[in-house]
């Protein structure tokens, strides 16, 4: 089993996903947390830890989607497996709306 | 060429960031359970109940999984129980350590199974199946477990007799150990089989929602004001028995929010 970030992190990164990550396989870039899926076992502490439903396992329905979405940015952002001081203004972030249109598009053409 | 030669085992270099550390014992309960101790990283630092990744140097990248820690946050060894899966890329070859022998540990534990995710309460029920005993084999050694709880329950259902060995010889040690077994007078220990005949039958969660759990245990039902549990098995068990302590009225809890429950799904397969 692997587990994907789905859009609603997007402008949102609270950050307890990543601390209890045995394998550091999170990438970030300054709007959005990924994680890679080949690396992940699939344990839940990033979903079990996380406050908000943003990190789902590959048994949803659409959860291919969501891992090709996560495997997009692999490669292009730096792995993270310490919280750093983005998260400040998490609680700001949480309701905003159609948030795929914020994602940095420069940062994926890297 | 000689026969030396031919038995000479590979060398593959130890991976960066990854303890290698040395079986001090090894003991095997059924063909399919095993449980092996190995010395503990001085600088390593986790809480009872986490879990970590283990592997063996027996290729350039080795295969690592999951392992709860069985034995308590104040040990000086590191102790692991282990099914022993047929052809399982680790257990394969992990059942066939010996003393002496090393095994590769990455540093970092992890995991929501520990006291700290849990709301205070009376009653503490630790819930398991098959391997899943592990992580209560460290909490049953730690004091801290019953610092916080005044009554401890600790159930193990199996399919076999024989498989009940290691959780029924771990209370017994646990009662009689100099540091815990003081404060473990209360544990109890409920043991059930689903194949073979026992004294107890039966999964766990029919054995709550018929009650009798609780009559053989002289204790009332499951209130979310009184009790909290942890849970630790196969996925399956996970689901159900997750869904009848929520029927309970227990609320799943984790590290940054805790709660009156925790589910361990980090789990070997």
């Amino acid at each position: 089993m692997t587990y994907a970030v789905m859009d609603e992190c997007i402008k949102y990164k609270y950050k307890d996903c990543i601390e209890g990550c045995l394998v550091g396989c999170f990438y970030q870039d300054e709007k959005m947390i990924v994680i890679k899926t080949e690396e992940c076992i699939g344990c839940a502490v990033c979903e079990t830890e996380y406050p908000v439903d943003v990190i789902k396992p590959d048994t949803i329905p659409d959860a291919a989607k969501w891992i090709a979405f996560n495997h997009k940015y692999i490669g292009f952002w730096p792995n993270i497996s310490e919280r750093d001081d983005l998260t400040a203004d998490a609680d700001d972030r949480a309701d905003v709306p159609d948030k795929m249109a914020h994602l940095s598009k420069n940062l994926v053409q890297q | 060429m000689s026969s030396a030669i031919l038995e000479e085992k590979p060398e593959f270099t130890i991976p960066t960031g990854v303890f290698a550390e040395t079986v001090t014992s090894v003991h095997h309960y059924t063909d399919r359970l095993f449980e092996f101790r190995i010395t503990r990283p001085a600088s390593l630092r986790f809480r009872s109940g986490e879990f970590m990744m283990i592997g063996l140097p027996n290729a350039e990248k080795p295969v690592f999984r999951a392992y709860s820690v069985a034995s308590p946050s104040w040990d000086e060894e590191l102790e692991f129980y282990s099914i022993k899966v047929p052809n399982g890329p680790l257990t394969e070859h992990l059942q066939k350590i010996k003393e002496g022998d090393t095994v590769l540990l990455r540093k970092k534990p992890t995991g929501t199974l520990v006291n700290d995710a849990l709301l205070p309460g009376k009653r503490l029920w630790m819930l398991s199946t098959g391997t899943g005993i592990a992580p209560f084999a460290s909490l049953i050694r730690d004091p801290e477990t019953y610092e916080k709880f005044d009554e401890v329950i600790l159930t193990h259902t199996c399919r076999e007799v024989a498989e009940l060995a290691y959780g029924q010889k771990l209370v017994a040690a646990v009662k009689d150990d100099p540091l815990v077994g003081e404060f473990a007078q209360g544990l109890k220990l409920y043991c059930t089989t689903t194949r073979e005949d026992y004294p107890f039958r039966g999964r766990i969660t029919d054995l709550m929602a018929s009650g009798k759990i609780f009559d053989d245990l002289g204790v009332p039902p499951i209130s979310s004001e009184t009790d909290r549990g942890m849970i630790c098995g196969s996925m399956e068990m996970l689901r159900d028995t997750k869904a009848a302590l929520e029927g309970f009225g227990l609320v799943e809890g984790s590290n940054s929010r805790p709660n009156t429950f925790v589910v361990e799904r980090a789990f070997v397969d």
